[in-house]
């Protein structure tokens, strides 16, 4: 065969040439239009399954609203902390760093390398939560990989464990668990927000894409508190608590004018800063989740009744010879053999007999009915989780016994609270008004239960109870006149009445002349060598009530010799002669 | 450009035996489109490698750093490959494809060659695992176009002449698919295809050996599970999207994603470990994601550049009466502009995954470093012929052949 000439073979090398150069141009015409079909044609779906696969909407949490006392004073605030956590395989490729890590989250090196084994295969574990942001930053300095930092919130409480059972707290999560917190968690939380991110295949957050929902922080709420008598009813709680060996107490103060809380303490307390330490026996808020028989603080009730009937003035004579009468089966008993003795003494003396014989002198149904009125029996309605109603039974099921112990505050039970109320109705003229934890704005108008007439005659017999003629002397405050009434209560244990634990009660208001505050301090099992409500109860309710008035401004309303005593050295307490009284035990 | 061109002509080309003056300066036409794909595939492959490498590595540059020693070494290599004239390369052929199918057995022994995912490709050499089958695609060129120098008359003829070469050819495809490593037996054969027609067989025998080598493809693909298994997870990747279509629907979605202008450089969110290879045989993807079909459109462009011009330099080849050039020149740049179809057909999902690098891209030390010494030999062809071309030259260089007793 000849060869071909060399043009010839030229040109059809050139055309070889260009059918491989066409085929291969084809090809590459066809991998560019399949490029346009995914990047232009096909986008929207692909991106569509590529959102499912990393976009992600995730919780941006709002900032917890604080609690303020009445004076914008915080008592509880979010601070920023930062969790720690770990992508665990990650974390387990670089096992040989795992102790220094240790080291830095302050925990055990087996015990941490258990966790992160025993979770080997997840994306997401916590470490540590809520550590302080130094220390967390501390541990993210050490670079140890897959080791990260999650900023979150942790409650922390200014006023420690003086407000610990009024709050309550929150958990780990930031939500509201016990007391205001939980209450008015709603408020406090605000709406979490949502945004749209990206997620790397680990979980991680590479990008923020939008937000879906600004989040709403959390409202402040404020509450009727006043911190610095919050303050002072706590320590004088806890040093009475203290000096007499007690199981628990509790205080409560009220403005009269207004039904607002502006104390409320209990001991035992515990530092709710420090979560290790939570106990529920801690934590209850005795002032309004415990029930008390309150004793002898009741006769001023039973009194008024007999009062406002018109069968009896504060100078009707009873016969309480000779210190004891029988009613049915049972025997009412006074401590002493008061004699003849009009209804003021009955109060002063706190005669079990006076308050019987008036009471049972008047049916059943009218007592209860005033008890009622007081709010006994029922909760206040108050806004807080766990609050108790105590226990008042309907009239017709009581006995004659049974309405004779009702007159001197047997038989019934009550919190602290609503004793405290049913003073604060006293205090201010025989108007009675809901109780509230959060600042009122508008007081209340209230309900009238007694009339000013019948209230006003009362206010002699409880400010005598403060004296030296009375049992609670040491309740007094100097350069204010003082009304109140005592109560040392055997408590129940077991089946009966004890003989040697008691309750010492101490209810009263001030200034007497216009009353202003109401308190009642109780103090569960004293076990000193005083146990009564004038001698436990009652220095307590005159440090507060000394010290509230004054930080209140209130004016003073007995001050003896202006020479003597001028209005502005009215808080030398200690030279006073009241003073002297309150340092014996 | 032309101040580059400038720098590039005072490199001083070798000097050779039978040639009296200097080569002709290097082609910038060629040199370019080549520097501007190992730019971007530096680039890129940092990019798609840096969460990777940060979490495995703890590094995020631990790739850059590899990727940048590798072009370094290519580089190196491909300029002392450049300083060997392709009679050398002619005349050591048929020696350089025994030394590859050596190392193709080699590579076979357990002891000696290293297993990466389910396949037996490399052999440790210290610092650096080389692949053989990269070598095995750069040497069966040149033995080819040795072989169509030394029998381009008889294959226009013989059809004997044209299987020959195929048959040995067959022999080491069979090693590869030993290993296994399908998509280099594949270009292999394919690029030995194309080098024979554009060498002169006679066009309806080579017709009919294309249909026997397509058919034993396909019965190649239908014989073996996990081939088959690939193909029809590409046929419909959306039927198992989490199993078997994961890698490709991660890839589509990149691609997908990118429209026209793209997401940024370094703002892929598949390379966040959704697209698993992401730097090595899926860079396209990300590259697609994070520039656009613009993007897309530039790479095909300046692969488009590099094939058309060793095309080109064939055809001069032929011109001058070298067949070994022209047959090498073809054969590069049909490698080239083939494997880099393939992946980019591999990344689309319009070809079954092949485990095919995007040439003077994709992150790997072996197939970059034999690219850039194929593409050495390539410039060299360019060079060689070019200065065969000018007249006063090869008139000298006759002379002196007449002159020499």
């Amino acid at each position: 065969m000849k060869a071909p000439t060399r043009s010839s073979r030229q040109s059809w090398s050139a055309n070889r040439r260009r059918l491989a150069l066409a085929l291969l141009g084809a090809a590459a015409v066809g991998i560019f239009a399949r490029a346009v079909y995914l990047q232009v044609i096909d986008t929207e779906f692909l991106q569509g399954q590529g959102d499912e696969r990393f976009l992600r909407t995730v919780a941006v949490p709002a900032h917890r609203g604080m609690v303020l006392d009445r004076n914008g004073e915080p008592l509880a605030v979010s601070s920023p902390v930062d969790s720690v956590w770990a992508h665990p395989p990650t974390l387990l490729a670089h096992r040989e760093r795992l102790p220094e890590l240790a080291r830095m989250l302050d925990i055990n090196v087996a015990e941490l390398e258990s966790k992160v084994l025993a979770r080997g295969e997840k994306e997401f574990m916590y470490l540590k939560r809520a550590m302080e942001p130094d220390a967390a930053h501390r541990v993210a300095s050490l670079g140890v990989p897959g080791v990260f930092l999650q900023r979150e919130y942790r409650r922390y409480y200014p006023a420690a464990e003086v407000t610990s059972h009024l709050l309550g707290f929150t958990n780990i999560d930031d939500e509201g668990q016990e007391g205001i917190e939980l209450a008015h968690n709603r408020e406090l939380q605000g709406v979490q927000g949502e945004k749209s991110v990206i997620k790397d295949r680990l979980g991680r957050i590479v990008e923020d894409v939008e937000s879906v929902r600004e989040p709403q922080p959390g409202r402040d709420v404020a509450l009727s508190i006043d911190r610095r008598i919050q303050y002072l009813a706590y320590r004088a709680v806890k040093a009475a608590m203290i000096e007499h060996h007690a199981a628990a107490a509790s205080a409560v103060v009220l403005d009269v004018n207004t039904g607002e809380v502006l104390a409320m303490v209990n001991q035992p307390a515990v530092n709710p800063n420090n979560r290790q330490e939570l106990k529920s026996d801690l934590l209850r808020n005795r002032a309004l989740t415990d029930v008390y028989e309150p004793g002898s603080v009741m006769k001023p009730f039973t009194v008024a009744l007999g009062l406002e009937s018109g069968r009896y003035t504060p100078e009707t004579p009873i016969n309480t010879s000779p210190g004891y009468m029988s009613v049915g089966r049972y025997t009412v008993k006074d401590t002493h053999n008061y004699g003849l003795i009009d209804v003021s003494r009955v109060i002063i003396k706190s005669s079990n007999v006076g308050a019987t014989k008036i009471a049972l002198s008047m049916p059943a149904e009218k007592l209860w009915d005033l008890f009622r009125k007081l709010g006994f029996g029922r909760p206040t309605d108050i806004g807080f989780p766990g609050e108790q109603g105590g226990w008042l039974a309907h009239y017709s099921r009581w006995s004659t016994i049974g309405h004779a112990n009702q007159s001197f505050g047997y038989g019934i039970s009550m919190t602290p609270l609503q004793l405290a109320r049913a003073y604060a109705a006293l205090a201010s003229g025989g108007v009675i008004r809901p109780v509230s934890l959060v600042k009122v704005t508008q007081p209340p108008a209230g309900e009238r239960i007694l009339s000013e007439t019948t209230v006003r005659k009362l206010f002699p017999m409880l400010e005598a109870v403060v004296s030296r003629d009375g049992t609670a002397i040491q309740a007094s405050v100097p350069g204010y006149r003082v009304g109140g009434k005592t109560g040392t209560v055997h408590k129940i244990i077991g089946r009966g009445y004890a003989k040697n634990n008691y309750y010492s009660v101490f209810a009263g208001f001030a200034p007497l002349s216009k009353p202003r505050l109401a308190m009642v301090v109780i103090v569960d099992d004293p076990k000193g060598k005083s146990y009564y409500g004038g001698l436990v109860a009652a220095p307590v309710f005159s440090k507060v009530m000394a010290g509230a008035l004054r930080i209140l401004n209130v004016p003073p309303d007995n001050v003896v010799d202006p020479k003597r005593q001028p209005l502005g050295t009215v808080a030398s307490t200690a030279t006073s002669p009241n003073a002297a009284s309150r340092v014996r035990p | 450009m032309l101040n580059i061109a400038g720098v590039l002509a005072r490199v001083r080309p070798p000097r050779t035996e039978d040639s009296t003056g200097p080569l002709p300066p290097l082609d910038p036409w060629l040199v370019f489109p080549a520097l501007l794909l190992l730019a971007l595939g530096v680039l890129m492959v940092t990019s798609a490698s840096m969460p990777i490498a940060d979490r495995q590595a703890g590094q995020p540059f631990y790739f850059l750093y590899r990727q940048c020693a590798y072009v370094t070494l290519g580089v190196v290599l491909g300029y002392f490959a450049y300083h060997i004239n392709t009679e050398t390369w002619y005349q050591r052929g048929p020696m350089l494809l025994l030394v590859v199918m050596g190392l193709l057995v080699l590579v076979l022994v357990p002891g000696i060659g290293r297993r990466v995912n389910g396949s037996w490709r490399w052999i440790p050499l210290g610092i650096m695992n080389v692949q053989v089958s990269e070598l095995a695609k750069l040497f069966a060129i040149v033995y080819v176009a040795g072989y169509l120098r030394r029998h381009g008359a008889e294959l226009r003829t013989s059809i004997v002449a044209m299987i020959r070469p195929l048959l040995v050819l067959g022999v080491l495809a069979l090693l590869l698919l030993m290993e296994p490593d399908f998509g280099a037996a594949m270009v292999i054969i394919f690029v030995a295809l194309g080098m024979v027609f554009l060498g002169g067989v006679n066009f309806w025998q080579f017709s009919a050996m294309q249909l026997l080598v397509v058919s034993g493809m396909a019965v190649l693909l239908w014989s073996s599970p996990y081939r088959r298994a690939r193909l029809s997870s590409f046929l419909n990747p959306w039927e198992d999207p989490f199993n078997k279509g994961f890698q490709l629907t991660q890839s589509l979605i990149a691609i997908g994603r990118g429209e026209m202008s793209g997401v940024g450089i370094g703002a892929s969110v598949q390379k966040l470990f959704y697209l698993p290879e992401a730097y090595t045989d899926f860079v396209f993807a990300i590259i697609a994601e994070e520039l656009g079909l613009l993007g897309v459109l530039a790479l095909i462009g300046l692969y488009t550049v590099v094939v058309v011009r060793a095309f080109q330099v064939g055809a001069r080849a032929e011109r001058v009466r070298q067949p070994f050039a022209a047959s090498l020149a073809y054969g590069i740049g049909l490698w080239i502009g083939f494997q880099a179809l393939i992946n980019m057909g591999v990344n689309m999902g319009v070809l079954p995954t092949k485990g095919l690098t995007l040439p003077f891209i994709s992150f790997g030390g072996s197939s970059l470093v034999v690219m850039c010494v194929a593409y050495a030999l390539l410039l060299r062809a360019d060079v060689e012929t070019r200065h065969d071309e000018n007249p006063r030259l090869r008139r000298d260089r006759l002379l002196r052949k007449v002159r020499a007793p």
